[in-house]
């Protein structure tokens, strides 16, 4: 063969060209997709796998207070560390990715706005993620001591608020600008209608956070510095009202789920969309980053009344609940127990109220276990809330439904884990008020273990309640739900119940699945 | 809301398509302000962001007293042309909203060019201003300084930046009074950054 010919392999490999590209691997497609049912799902696992390791993180630093000093030899800065990942790297990523995934579906949209954004702020949340975890393991982390690892913490910990806030973007685009015909703002289902407006208070106070954490960079501040300014510019987006901001779609899940699990729409409409707005403006407090702002009556107004939209939320729930025959599923159950925990963390919130009402302080509670509380209290009902929905949009997320062992068991122990770890934080701080001892410390902190295991082992159980269903998924028919009633269960699942879907050319009410088969709740309360 | 999607599931199959093609409707418009909505959204946090940095400025300069900014001169005529030089760019984008919404693409790409180089102006005036005031970082201003600053310079450069690219999607025909999004969203951002420099030039160059 003369040296200018060509040799048969190469020949094959240029006809294997000439092919075309060869096809991406699934980790490639993994990467590459802006797909937001693949977002989405990736969010949800990655986010409940952070929340059960967080609250690891925080059983952990319970076992290490055991001894006065330290019975693992643990880094002092876990607590909080631990506390600031329940936040941004736990239930705020997989309530975002159950919104990614679920709000396109509920307006009717084959994708969602911005997909690439949306993998964008995925693969960053992941990244800083896997960052802020590096420098917590360098002995740094949120007030931790170790220089490098604490800067690593902070900007880690900015990258992930920038990038949910991104996230958040694209859902509440979506929600804006890619409904269908017909379907008013006024007709967006609860859960898409709770994450429009959560969105704008999450992107607020995160840019506010954020801009501590570029000052702290720009500054090059030491591992004291960057302590101190989490302290006075970054940590009250973890106490109340700021920290109320978690648990907004909550309130969207919970509404949504009742109207499934009883059968029966939602009377008031608008005015449950009023209350849930309410909710996420009471939540908005990026202005009470100053002592002196904790002392205004402002303060008082928006940290207590912030229930309200809640109980009035609850009532309508309740009397939609009346009005059917609901079977208690683990999408019932974590609808209902995640409130309760939000009013927990409003009686954190009256608490720290009162003791700052007139000049000075009346009981001189402790500010880190006040925020504590109010901090588990909402990162519980946050999690509650989110298996509730996973549960809920099982078979549309994962192709089956969810398996109730696992669900409940997991919305059950985050309850009595979260509720555990905050009460027993809100005990203390009003025992140890006044430079009181309060509680023994080993019994404190034996008890903070106890109740972060509950809540690891509950996001644990969430995480395998969406595996078995996902397994189950693969070979299990189409199966849809006959008393779905938002448009989530339409494209492209299969026909409703006999339904002839292609008929619905305009949605006429929040409701048009329910339209669809002449469900009335007049002929069912006859 | 959307004017382009209904819930009419699609009927044509795919082996169906070639003969459909003929009569498919017309390829569909982008959704209707989806870039807008985004880029408010953006521009929130962005404006939330400055914000909490000028307030944090302000608080910072009252606790220090006289003592603020003792040793460095910050002259008045750069940040007075810089608020001037914003001034006018914030006409000339509207400008070029409203010619876009009437097709007037000549008009459009003027208009746009010329917020472009007010911008790139502002930016020269700005580096120009730090060398004039000499602020080092090791002084206990200088991060503060910066920041706000600094940040604020970086808004303006992305606003050009987002210019820049919705001119050369116009360019391309992407944009007409029908679907104006793009320099309707470059517009948005633009006028926050311009009132955001309002906020600043008091707040920093005027009360010092």
């Amino acid at each position: 063969m003369a040296l200018t010919e060509t040799r048969p392999e190469a020949d094959e490999a240029a006809n294997a060209v000439a092919d075309g590209p060869q096809p991406p691997s699934a980790i490639e497609r993994l990467i590459g997709s802006g797909d937001h049912l693949t977002v989405g799902r990736l969010y949800v696992g990655f986010g409940l796998f952070f929340t059960a390791l967080a609250a690891l993180g925080l059983a952990l630093s319970g076992v290490d207070g055991l001894s006065d000093d330290g019975l693992l030899g643990l880094t002092p800065a876990l607590a909080s560390s631990s506390l600031v990942a329940l936040v941004v790297m736990g239930v705020m990523p997989t309530l975002l990715g159950l919104g990614i995934y679920i709000v396109p579906r509920q307006v009717a949209s084959p994708a969602i706005a911005f997909p690439r954004a949306a993998a964008f702020s995925l693969w960053t949340w992941l990244v800083a993620g896997g960052i802020f975890l590096t420098g917590v393991a360098l002995d740094g982390g949120i007030g931790g001591p170790d220089p490098e690892g604490s800067r690593l913490a902070s900007l880690s910990m900015g990258a992930m608020m920038i990038a949910l806030s991104l996230g958040s973007i694209c859902v509440a685009t979506t929600v804006l600008s890619h409904r269908p015909l017909g379907m008013g703002l006024a007709k967006v289902p609860f859960f898409s209608w709770s994450m429009l407006v959560a969105a704008p208070v999450w992107i607020l106070t995160f840019a506010s956070a954020t801009a501590h954490v570029a000052l702290a960079q720009i500054a090059q501040f030491d591992a004291a510095g960057i302590a101190a300014g989490f302290e006075t510019g970054i940590a009250w987006f973890l106490r109340v009202p700021s920290i109320y901001m978690i648990a907004i779609p909550v309130l969207g899940i919970a509404a949504d789920v009742v109207a499934v699990a009883a059968g029966r729409r939602i009377r008031s409409y608008g005015v449950v969309q009023g209350l849930i707005a309410a909710y996420a403006i009471a939540s908005f407090g990026a202005w009470t980053q100053t002592d002196r702002a904790l002392q205004t009556f402002l303060f008082a107004v928006v940290a207590v009344l912030a229930v309200l939209p809640m109980l009035a939320l609850l009532g309508g729930l309740g009397d939609t609940l009346r009005r059917g025959r609901p079977a208690l599923s683990t999408a019932l159950l974590g609808s209902l127990l995640a409130p309760l925990l939000v009013l927990g963390a409003a009686l954190a919130g009256a608490m720290q109220v009162i003791d700052f009402a007139g000049s000075g302080t009346i009981w001189d509670l402790q500010p880190a276990m006040i925020t504590g509380a109010q901090t588990v209290f909402l990162v519980g009902a946050a999690a509650c809330g989110a298996i509730a929905g996973l549960a809920h949009w099982s078979r549309r997320l994962w192709g089956a439904p969810a398996p109730e062992g696992p669900g409940r068991g997991g919305v059950t122990a985050v309850f009595l884990g979260a509720g555990l770890v905050a009460t027993i934080h809100l005990l203390q701080a009003f025992l140890a008020r006044g430079g009181e001892s309060g509680l023994d410390a080993a019994a404190f902190n034996a008890i903070v273990a106890v109740g972060a295991l509950l809540l690891a082992l509950g996001a644990l159980s969430g995480l395998a309640m969406a595996v078995g269903a996902a397994r189950i998924g693969v070979d299990a028919p189409d199966a849809d739900d006959e008393h779905a009633m938002t448009l989530e269960w339409y494209p492209p699942g299969p026909v409703l119940a006999g339904t002839e879907l292609a008929g619905l050319e305009v949605v006429r009410s929040p409701y048009p699945l329910a339209d669809l088969r002449g469900d009335t709740d007049e002929e069912d309360d006859r | 809301m959307s004017d382009t999607s209904t819930l009419t599931a699609p009927t044509t199959t795919p082996s169906a398509a070639p003969a459909a093609a003929s009569t498919s409707p017309p390829p569909h418009l982008p959704r209707r302000r989806e870039l807008l909505f985004g880029t408010a959204f953006a521009t929130a946090g962005v404006v939330m962001a400055l914000a909490t940095l000028i307030g944090t400025y302000v608080a910072t300069r009252d606790a220090t007293g006289a003592a603020w900014l003792e040793g460095n001169n910050i002259p008045l005529t750069q940040p007075n042309m810089q608020l001037l030089t914003l001034g006018m760019s914030v006409v000339t984008m509207q400008w070029a909203v409203f010619s876009i919404n009437r097709d007037d693409r000549p008009h459009t790409f003027l208009a746009l060019g010329v917020t472009i180089l007010l911008g790139a102006a502002f930016v020269n005036q700005t580096t120009f201003l730090y060398r004039e005031v000499g602020l080092a970082m090791t002084q206990p201003e200088g991060p503060l300084f910066y920041a706000v600053t600094a940040g604020h310079l970086a808004m303006v450069a992305a606003g050009i930046a987002f210019i820049l690219l919705m001119a050369f999607r116009a360019l391309g025909g992407q944009f007409s009074s029908r679907h104006p999004d793009g320099i309707s969203a470059a517009a948005v951002f633009w006028y926050a950054a311009c009132a955001l420099y309002g906020v600043i030039w008091f707040a920093v160059y005027i009360q010092k």
